[in-house]
């Protein structure tokens, strides 16, 4: 493993906390409560799957944590900042410095090449290129990606194109990365490279992973496993990770 | 911030290569309004300009250094005094002003009576100096019949074919020239026709006479005195320039009421609404072409945001504003105006530089003399470049485009980043 870089994550603060956080869509016939009043605290350097059937509200919350949508009610703290007080302007920010975000498909920009993908939001921030290549040259080495810096995401496999997900995700050194069904387009060789992946960053880089899965893989490698029902939290248990098979 | 704006100047310019079908379809609308738009106004301007020359040529300048009833009153009484027209002859050669003007001729105009044995009818006579004039006026080239007025000719008359067919005279005919003296008194004068002219303005064919300027001053008992010293300018757009220098030149005579200045626009209140008239026209067609050339990019740009929903979404999930989302459409949508508008407005200068080189003959559309407000129209119109023009032909095309960016952009800006990021979507 090569050496890690510096986290974002606060030790003072949860890396996500929510309480009682209900969102209910307003739809006829009569609305739909899609996360009913979840309580829950995620440390920093967790590895946390949230599963639970189609429709149970996995990734509303997961989408309710990075304020990519706000709750109806309840209050959702990301790295101590109360996501629910902020304005979409300081959203965006808290998204760019404190959340990286990976979702099940159709990651990548089209017109960017994969390290210009990767390296998307740290160009937003305006860093300088050396500091960039800094960050994410290792990356590319590190998830085997090396040699493909340039070429744009058709010219990838989907295996591929989520590991570039994954370097945009963590790149930036964020407190937590949501990743909504990483793995569901994969076949299973690319699965278990992109965990394995993710979990060495985790322990590398000491980001904390919020995952919203029905894929057996990732929860027996997750360190915590929280089951949602119908919007609400089931069960909250640690477990003792297992590798990927 | 400027590594920001870079990043979304680099994304919109690849987003436009991406569709490059799309964004040549786009640009095309553009292209060929931009075309039209400059081709158009060009040949407006040249019509214009062409109008005014020939109305100010004929009539009495861009602009009229006059005593200032003389527009009224139409009397000798109301001539510029010695004084005044030194003045105003210095202020026409000072650096300011000397490198617009074309030319400047005195002239003595009265309103009188012509008349020989056949009758009498009301003329407008033009105490000239003829060398000067031929460099002026374009009613020398309008000949018909004999010359035009020379630098020793006494007592010559230049008159038109309509005045000309009522009093029955030809070339060597003797004419009597009518008009109160600088004494109240009625004068006549005995000239002979030398010349008779065909404007093509039924208005000036039948009461513009010229004669000597010597001839004119003994006559009216005025000596050298002028009414109007008319001034010709290279270009009618020159006139607010020259005119204000002029104001401040010859702000001692204005200021003492013994000199106006008055712009052909004054001068010739038919004319000018006709241009503003044409004008107007030029204007609400290019808008009703340009509302539609917009309404197809508002649809395009819209349908290309729809369509990138997904992408729009992962961006603001990245960090971006929503607002810095719709200033992407915005700049993708100016690049694109900006980029056709360049080559519309390239296209629309070609397309008017092989008109401007012979003009556009559409002299197979009528078969007369066509004139109003005293201009004779030009069958074959040549068109006028402007680089005002070119600027803000770009100016209005970006804005065009930057207008019929905005709801795309908006709808982008708006856009619910959980509904777009779903996977069935």
């Amino acid at each position: 493993m090569t050496e890690p870089l510096p986290g974002n994550s606060s030790p003072r603060h949860p890396a996500v906390r929510t309480e009682d956080v209900w969102k209910i869509f307003e739809q006829e016939p009569e609305d739909v409560p899609a996360v009913r009043g979840v309580t829950l605290t995620i440390e920093p350097g967790e590895f946390v799957a949230m599963a639970g059937p189609s429709g149970s509200g996995k990734t509303t919350l997961l989408n309710l944590i990075g304020g990519l949508t706000r709750p109806t009610r309840g209050k959702v703290w990301v790295a101590g900042r109360d996501v629910t007080a902020m304005s979409n302007r300081e959203l965006a920010r808290l998204r760019l410095e404190h959340v990286g975000f990976v979702f099940q498909a159709y990651n990548l920009l089209p017109v960017l090449t994969a390290l210009e993908n990767a390296e998307f939001p740290l160009l937003l921030r305006g860093m300088d290129d050396a500091e960039r290549a800094k960050r994410v040259g290792p990356l590319f080495e590190r998830t085997g990606l090396e040699g493909l810096e340039d070429r744009r995401p058709g010219k990838l496999s989907g295996g591929q194109q989520q590991r570039v997900a994954v370097i945009r995700a963590v790149a930036g050194s964020p407190a937590l990365v949501l990743a909504d069904e990483p793995t569901a387009n994969l076949d299973s060789v690319a699965s278990e490279q992109l965990l394995e992946m993710m979990e060495e960053l985790n322990h590398g880089l000491g980001t904390t992973f919020v995952f919203a899965t029905h894929d057996p893989r990732v929860m027996e490698m997750s360190h915590r496993l929280i089951r949602l029902v119908d919007g609400a939290v089931a069960s909250d248990e640690p477990r003792e990770p297992h590798p990927p098979r | 911030m400027t590594a920001r704006i870079n990043l979304m100047i680099r994304l919109a310019l690849r987003n436009l290569l991406r569709q490059v079908r799309r964004s040549i379809l786009t640009a095309l609308a553009l292209i060929i309004g931009g075309a039209l738009l400059m081709f158009s106004v060009s040949l407006g301007d040249g019509t214009h300009e062409d109008w005014i020359e020939s109305a100010v040529r004929m009539g009495s300048g861009h602009i009229a250094l006059q005593a200032p009833g003389f527009y009224q009153s139409r009397k000798i009484d109301d001539r510029l005094s010695e004084q005044a027209r030194r003045a105003a002859e210095e202020a026409l050669r000072s650096l300011e002003v000397a490198r617009h003007v074309v030319n400047a001729v005195p002239r003595l105009t009265t309103d009188g009576l012509a008349s020989s044995p056949n009758g009498a009818r009301p003329a407008q006579i033009m105490g000239v100096d003829p060398v000067a004039e031929v460099g002026y006026s374009i009613l020398d080239d309008k000949l018909a019949e004999g010359r035009y007025l020379e630098s020793d000719d006494r007592l010559a008359a230049y008159v038109g074919t309509g005045l000309a067919e009522a009093l029955q005279l030809r070339v060597g005919a003797r004419l009597v020239v009518t008009a109160q003296d600088s004494d109240g008194e009625i004068a006549g004068q005995l000239v002979r026709v030398v010349g008779i002219f065909k404007s093509g303005v039924p208005e000036i064919d039948q009461a513009v006479i010229h004669i000597p300027l010597t001839t004119a001053g003994s006559w009216l008992g005025v000596g050298d005195d002028i009414t109007t010293l008319a001034v010709l300018l290279d270009s009618s757009y020159r006139m607010s320039e020259v005119t204000s220098v002029l104001r401040r030149l010859l702000a001692g005579p204005i200021g003492d009421g013994e000199l106006a200045l008055l712009g052909w626009r004054e001068a010739m209140p038919e004319l000018d609404a006709a241009v503003k008239v044409d004008n107007l026209g030029n204007y609400m067609f290019q808008g009703v072409t340009f509302g539609i050339i917009a309404l197809a990019i508002v649809n395009t740009i819209l349908m290309a945001v729809l369509h990138r929903r997904r992408e729009f979404g992962l961006l603001q999930a990245m960090g971006l504003s929503p607002r810095e989302t719709g200033a992407l459409v915005l700049i993708e949508g100016v690049i694109l105006t900006a980029l056709s508008g360049l080559v519309g407005i390239g296209l629309g200068i070609f397309v008017t530089w092989l008109f401007w080189r012979n003009g556009l003959d559409i002299s197979f559309t009528w078969d007369a003399d066509w004139s109003f407000s005293g201009v004779v129209l030009d069958p074959i119109i040549v068109p006028m470049f402007r680089l005002s023009r070119i600027a803000q032909g770009l100016v209005f095309i970006l804005f065009i485009g930057a207008i019929a960016s905005l709801y795309p952009a908006y709808r982008a800006a708006r856009i619910d980043v959980a509904e777009a990021m779903k996977f069935d979507r």
